[in-house]
């Protein structure tokens, strides 16, 4: 979309203004990511001085080392993708199945079913962390990770996307033609439905797996050990309240963000664009 | 369940054909085997727990005393924590962070969306993405960050201070002193600052969609009556928008009420001298939880803020909601 | 084929030598790891088999964690460390194994120790749950170069108004604070005026006592501090903190003797020399921190367990190990008549700091603790933040600290 084109001087002056403004909240929005990464190449003391540090040092590599010797860095690191992929993976086939359940058939109770599916959105998630945890600890779920990725299998955000874009996206005769073919309605979904949304998985992918990549207060609570621990939450125990290695935190927080930033970077786009006109379609 | 509308739409009954029972059976109860899991896992994960919390919440019970140990003591949770000052500052707080991170985010927000509207073509995505990214950061690397940026001697947060304080008009509004962010009376607005700008770009995005689907012959008619941008975005763009403030403010005010892991991170869990003042209502909780052990009492206190934040959706929903189902 | 063969014979073999060395997990709030690792290779030379995976958390975070995790039995260490803050809350239920009974019989150890430390991590039903490592005399640091500068005596600083003159003449002569943070002159007369067999803020029937008058003048004192503008309000354990004490704008520090290992290894290395301890004005001695070690009932492994505990608390080469890595003053008496003690501590520009402690730590009051001690120590720091920051009346922040404590007795 091209906006109106203006040719007076008087009209760029606003114009100049507008670039004058969005720069300088670029500038603020991308500062706090640009110290993270300056502070994980230089030691506390370099950090806490004066003037701090504003270029690259050269600690980068002792800070990764006292990030190994004081957590079980890498393992944390794993812990943190195992959740994320076990997310993903499971709400990609669940909310597009349950997603194609919703945009497809005609059933006793659609509506009020899934109106059930969207008034679980405003469920605030923080305040069921406390029976949350009780039941985990009932079942005897605590301390492994399905705790975590098991009720994450099927959000309302998920199911609620895929049925609307497969509303758009897929005709009906297409489905109806399928099934004259023989196809059973789990082969519909498999062989037909699931190649068409393509698009779609990947938003909700991104979406999904940037979440339970961020996944901390679950997490705090239900997991117990350091072997457990997902980065996050590894990294805030090294926020001690002694001897805080403030270069070892920020190299550890420039190493969780920076894939997302990578995956954002590559992704952006589509992301951006599934989101907003999901955002309009609601 | 009554078969009725399904069964009109079976094919003569073949009796022993096993696969033709089969195949009628999965296209009949395809469906709701397909949304199946969400429910099971609502009902396991999500109502199950709401409604033993509410059992809870009228126990008492610490977990050391083993599972199904508890006692009923009726309503003394809740008479408890509504006598609880520690409970009222932590909801003070609560709500002082809900106004005054909440509202700049959409302050900012609606006119840096029309601006990318109206000012940027190729660049759009690209602004938007930059604008978007504190909101797909972890919360905890965000707070980590700003501990470090919030450093009373030599923070960068305080130097730029330092730095405007030399400006002639600036200067005067701004304190001398370096400000020492983590006390009690401070913390709060740290915490503002951090929330908005995390997610203001999340809002950002949200209002750019809405703008877009402006229909632009609006804009073009308002230019020849001849109104200024100014005019066109107050008289245009705003009131188009109400819905989605309806949508974005709730979700606000969901995020903003149970605000955990910034103030977690920055309070340092609870252990810091600057905790009174940037205790929220859910950290609060989770330290009568899971460091006093005093479960039903926390219980007590996730149900009155569940309740809180309803009635807080609602008078949103009468402030913008009728606009918001199409009244404009 | 056949080198290929031997080469997994051989890495067979070594990994069933990995398997038989035994782990060991022992929990810890730093910088207790830094006395550990001092320790751990003189534990291997004795168990050379067994591993010792150290699970380090700050410190609320570590206290925390080992309290759900009792609570659900999950994720427990073997051996699991205790500050005395949280003695008390874990002396109640049973959690932790009872020392005295065997096959520990920690009995026949307990003479070996600081006395009050036995009677801290002993329940009110007898059970011993901990054995202690390290002590806290408290104790009293100042910067003899800006105490010079400001022609300050620091004998004259010991007695609360003659601290409290002094601090005046520093602020006004050096530009240096008094102190980082008031509250810490509230805290070390609360923990010096604690009668004997009681905890600091509940009294031996267990009722609160946080509105006695030693708990109002501790209050008053830091109220006057703070209204003279001689403290930086700074929070302990912040990087203002470590900052102030690095640039010398704070001339005087309460604390624990363990204060020094921190100052010296990491807050501030560079202002070795510059300075020295002596005893709390009038003639008050303070226990400030201490730790133990107790093994939790759900360690699979408690034997080892116990060798290791008692290798640590009981054997003198441990604990001067530890108390050399980290400034950790040793509980063991015996540790205590090291000839490291004579030796100058040069951090303090050589001062025989150690005899000053042990002095200190040999006068300090039997203490018991209470389950409930955090609690009243947190709400306590409420109040006492109240008052200082917020400006309320010390008498009404008391009255409602005690009704809060008492509240969460329920």
């Amino acid at each position: 979309m091209v906006s109106p084109k203006r040719s007076s001087i008087l009209g760029l002056l606003p114009r100049l203004g507008g670039y004058a403004l969005l720069v300088l909240g670029g500038v603020l929005t991308i500062a706090p990511f640009y110290f993270m990464f300056v502070f994980a190449t230089h030691q506390r003391s370099e950090i806490f001085g004066f003037p701090p540090p504003l270029w690259f040092g050269e600690h980068f590599w002792s800070n990764y080392q006292i990030l190994l010797q004081k957590i079980p860095f890498w393992r944390a690191y794993w812990n943190t993708f195992y959740l994320a992929f076990m997310i993903t993976i499971t709400t990609l086939f669940f909310c597009s199945l349950a997603g194609f359940g919703f945009a497809m058939y005609n059933f006793r109770w659609r509506e009020p079913l899934f109106a059930v599916v969207l008034a679980t959105l405003l469920i605030p998630a923080i305040l069921n962390l406390i029976p949350f945890y009780l039941l985990i600890y009932q079942i005897g779920w605590i301390n492994t990770p399905k705790a975590l990725w098991v009720p994450a299998m099927a959000g309302a955000v998920g199911i609620f996307m895929m049925r609307q874009y497969i509303v758009s996206a897929i005709p009906r005769e297409l489905v109806d033609a399928a099934r004259i073919d023989g196809c059973s309605e789990f082969q519909i979904y498999w062989r037909i439905v699931l190649p068409l949304v393509r698009p779609a998985l990947g938003t909700l992918g991104l979406i999904t797996f940037i979440g339970a990549w961020n996944k901390f207060a679950d997490v705090n609570v239900i997991m117990r050990t350091q072997e457990t621990k997902t980065l996050p939450v590894v990294l805030r125990t090294l926020q001690g309240a002694t001897d805080v290695e403030w270069g070892a935190i920020m190299a550890g927080t420039a190493l969780l963000v920076a894939p997302l930033l990578l995956v954002f970077a590559l992704a952006a786009r589509q992301l951006m664009e599934g989101l907003t006109s999901g955002a309009v379609k609601n | 369940m009554r078969k009725s509308m399904a069964s009109n739409r079976l094919q003569p009954d073949v009796g022993f054909n096993f696969w033709m029972r089969w195949s009628n059976f999965q296209r009949r109860y395809a469906p709701y085997i397909f949304i199946s899991p969400f429910f099971v896992l609502f009902l396991v994960f999500g109502l199950y727990p709401s409604l033993f919390s509410l059992y809870m919440s009228f126990q008492s019970w610490t977990p050391s005393d083993g599972w199904g140990r508890w006692k009923f003591v009726g309503l003394e949770n809740y008479t408890f924590t509504f006598t609880d000052p520690m409970f009222w500052r932590s909801f003070w707080n609560t709500l002082w962070l809900g106004v005054f991170s909440g509202v700049p985010q959409h302050l900012i927000a609606i006119p840096l969306a029309f601006v990318i509207h109206m000012v940027l073509s190729r660049f759009k995505t690209f602004v938007t993405a930059v604008y978007f990214l504190p909101y797909i950061t972890s919360s905890v690397a965000i707070a980590l960050i700003f501990n470090t940026l919030f450093a009373t001697h030599n923070g960068v947060i305080n130097l730029v201070i330092a730095q405007l304080n030399t400006w002639p008009l600036l200067g005067a509004l701004l304190p001398d002193q370096n400000i020492n962010w983590f006390t009690s009376a401070n913390i709060k607005y740290a915490l503002a600052v951090v929330v908005v700008w995390q997610f203001t770009g999340w809002n950002t995005l949200l209002y750019l969609s809405a703008i877009q689907a402006i229909p632009k012959d609006l804009y073009e008619a308002a230019a020849v009556d001849g109104a200024s941008r100014w005019q066109q975005f107050r008289y245009i763009t705003l009131p188009l928008l109400r819905p989605m403030m309806f949508f974005a403010v709730s979700l606000t005010i969901i995020g903003n009420m149970q605000l955990f892991e910034q103030p977690f991170v920055l309070l340092n869990g609870g252990a810091s001298t600057a905790t009174p003042g940037g205790q929220t209502v859910t950290m609060y909780m989770y330290r009568t939880a899971f460091e006093w052990l005093e479960m039903g009492t926390a219980a007590s206190i996730a149900w009155i803020l569940f309740v809180f934040i309803g009635i807080l959706t609602y008078l949103n929903n009468l402030a913008f909601g009728r606009a918001a189902r199409g009244g404009d | 084929m056949r080198r290929i063969l031997v080469l997994w014979a051989l890495l067979a073999l070594v990994g069933l030598g990995l398997a038989q060395k035994t782990t060991l997990t022992v929990a810890v709030f730093p910088n207790l790891d830094d006395s550990l690792k001092a320790q751990i290779p003189l534990f291997n030379k004795k168990y050379p088999d067994v591993e010792i995976k150290l699970v380090i958390q700050q410190y609320a975070d570590h206290h925390n964690a080992l309290t759900t995790a009792l609570a659900t039995g999950q994720g427990l260490p073997d051996v699991a460390a205790i500050e005395i803050g949280f003695v008390g809350r874990f002396a109640e239920g049973q959690g932790f194994e009872d020392l005295n009974k065997a096959p520990f019989n920690a009995g026949q150890f307990k003479r070996l120790f600081t006395p009050y430390t036995v009677a801290q991590a002993t329940s009110a039903d007898g059970r011993f749950i901990g054995m202690p490592v390290d002590i806290g005399p408290g104790t009293f640091f100042y910067r003899t170069d800006i105490l010079q500068k400001a022609g300050v005596d620091p004998r004259t600083m010991i007695t609360w108004p003659g601290y409290i003159a002094a601090g005046r003449k520093i602020k006004s002569t050096t530009g240096s604070f008094l102190i980082a943070d008031a509250a810490d002159v509230a805290w070390i007369n609360i923990f010096a005026t604690t009668p004997a067999n009681n905890s600091p803020y509940f009294d031996e029937k267990g009722n609160v006592v946080v509105d006695s008058p030693r708990f109002v003048r501790a209050f008053e004192l830091a109220k006057n501090i703070r209204a003279a503008g001689l403290d930086a309000r700074i929070g302990s354990w912040t990087n203002e903190w470590y900052d102030a004490f690095k640039k010398g704008t704070v001339a005087t520090q309460f604390s624990g003797a363990w204060l020094q290992g921190h100052l010296q290894n990491w807050m501030a290395p560079e202002t070795k020399g510059l300075w020295r301890v002596q005893q709390l004005p009038e003639g008050m001695y303070a226990s400030w921190g201490g730790s133990f070690y107790g093994i939790p009932t759900a360690s699979k492994n408690k034997a080892l367990a116990w060798e290791f505990i008692k290798f640590v608390t009981t054997s003198e080469e441990a604990q001067i190990a530890g108390f050399k890595a980290i400034g950790a003053f040793p509980a063991l008496l015996a540790a205590q008549n090291d000839p490291a003690f004579n030796q100058p501590v040069e951090f303090l520009g050589g001062q025989q700091a150690r005899l000053l402690w042990r002095d200190a730590a040999r006068r300090v009051k039997p203490l018991k603790a209470n389950k409930y001690d955090r609690v009243a120590y947190e709400i306590l720091g409420t109040a006492l933040s109240q008052v200082l920051d917020e400006g309320k009346e010390i008498q009404a922040a008391l009255a409602e600290a005690k009704r809060l404590i008492e509240r969460r007795m329920r």
